[in-house]
């Protein structure tokens, strides 16, 4: 029988620290980049030309069936090569994890457009509006707050996304894990702490997500998955 | 300088990626039969009145769907081994996280599925002189799976994705096989793209088809 013992994986806390901040910084600047990125390509996707219509399609398409870990890869390995760039692991995971959940977000946000009445656009028009301004001043507002639990649960699903950039040598918290298990030979307790680390975190937002939602569902708001 | 693009030695290797693609899909299967089994197991504990199978299945559920697949897969290849008398192969390790992460999801899809039913259903069933469990198989479990269907197939897309996953310990599957071919032939380019284009092939239908489903559903419920 295995004799448990966290000491070695407790005198490493600092180490995991790190790992975790490495996580929360790498899902903070994809999120940073992803929600830009989503809503335009949203806007596109939603444009009646063309041009624009179809590379939006294409791109979200692309991104949202290919693996993520491919998608690393190939921005890890292989667009340093095409482009002759520097390529770190943070870059290279920032990059993919922007534009993959960007996709995610896009079809969020363009729930959540669709989801306003057209009477709000009628009316709108017949104010006088132009097409931006309505949908910055009537269309948006209204559609955000109905997207936010979707978002939110994006968000969440982000988090957990990107523990594959370990694969590439990122320090995240999966990363120094890994490397705690070598240094002390107490896998066993480094991933089992790990894997509590992440369920507080994940859990702790999902339950704030459900709660928010409920919330919503209340004050009589309609909600967008 | 513009990168030029050759395909040929990934053709060339054609065989390589063949044995990559059979992993894949034997571990998609292995995974999606034993998700849904025990997706079903789990959702009808969840399901059930009694606190000793409700309790567990959801601390089950939240457990594996709260934390990362790829944390589960290492931990049942790196620590789960500790306590086990036999070692852990990259296959079952694979396996195990991903069957029991999907199982977790299919026993929420379950568990929405039966309780979309309307109440009037039971009562009308249980008039007729059925048992709690002839309701769930004849009448609830027969409807419910239809309107479960576009939930199921987006699952599945999702573990076929989550089967890349399994390079991380080294299971021979498609993207362990372009690894090794890329570092050996000093092409990631082609080599990633290729297998990024394989995997798009293969979902892109299953995506269109579950939007179908979903249309189709959405007119007729």
């Amino acid at each position: 029988m295995h004799a448990w013992d966290f000491s070695s994986v407790w005198a490493s806390t600092d180490f995991l620290l790190l790992g975790l901040l490495n996580t929360l910084r790498l899902t903070g600047s994809a999120l940073l980049f992803g929600v830009p990125i989503g809503l335009g390509l949203a806007l596109m996707r939603l444009s009646p030309r063309t041009w624009l219509r179809l590379p939006a399609y294409t791109v979200i398409e692309v991104f949202r069936i290919t693996p993520p870990l491919i998608q690393l890869f190939w921005f890890f390995f292989a667009l340093p090569i095409l482009i002759q760039v520097e390529m770190t692991p943070y870059v290279a995971a920032t990059l993919t994890f922007s534009i993959q959940s960007a996709a995610f977000f896009a079809e969020v946000f363009r729930a959540g457009i669709v989801s306003v009445e057209k009477g709000q656009w009628e009316a709108g028009r017949a104010l006088g509006m132009s097409p931006q301004q309505l949908m910055r001043r009537v269309v948006l507002p209204q559609a955000v707050k109905r997207m936010v639990p979707a978002f939110l649960e994006r968000s969440i699903e982000l988090m957990k996304t990107t523990t594959l950039a370990a694969t590439v040598s990122y320090m995240d918290l999966l990363f120094q894990t890994n490397e705690v298990a070598q240094k002390t030979f107490r896998p066993l307790e480094a991933f089992t702490a790990t894997a509590l680390v992440y369920f507080v975190v994940i859990f702790g937002a999902s339950v704030l997500v459900r709660s928010l939602e409920r919330r919503l569902a209340v004050s009589g708001e309609g909600v967008v998955h | 300088m513009a990168y030029r693009w050759n395909f040929q030695p990934v053709f060339e290797n054609v065989d390589v990626l063949l044995i990559g693609a059979v992993g894949t899909l034997r571990l998609f299967v292995t995974c999606l039969v034993l998700g849904l089994a025990l997706g079903l197991a789990v959702g009808l504990a969840r399901y059930s009145k009694s606190r000793w199978l409700n309790a567990p299945a959801a601390c089950f559920v939240e457990l594996f769907r709260n934390t990362p697949t790829l944390v589960q897969i290492l931990w049942f290849y790196y620590a789960l081994p500790v306590l086990l008398p036999f070692e852990i192969s990259p296959l079952a390790a694979a396996v195990l996280g991903i069957a029991l992460n999907a199982s977790a999801f299919f026993a929420e899809i379950y568990r929405g599925g039966i309780q979309s039913i309307e109440r009037g259903q039971w009562e009308g069933a249980q008039a007729l002189g059925m048992s709690h469990a002839q309701v769930m198989r004849r009448v609830v479990l027969p409807q419910a799976l239809r309107r479960m269907l576009p939930a199921f197939t987006n699952r599945g897309i999702e573990i076929f994705k989550m089967t890349t996953l399994a390079s991380a310990v080294a299971y021979v599957e498609l993207l362990q096989q372009g690894k090794s071919l890329a570092s050996l032939n000093f092409n990631p380019i082609e080599t990633y793209t290729a297998i990024a284009v394989v995997f798009f092939i293969c979902l892109f239908p299953l995506v269109q088809a579950t939007y179908a489903i979903e249309r189709r559903l959405g007119r007729s419920d």
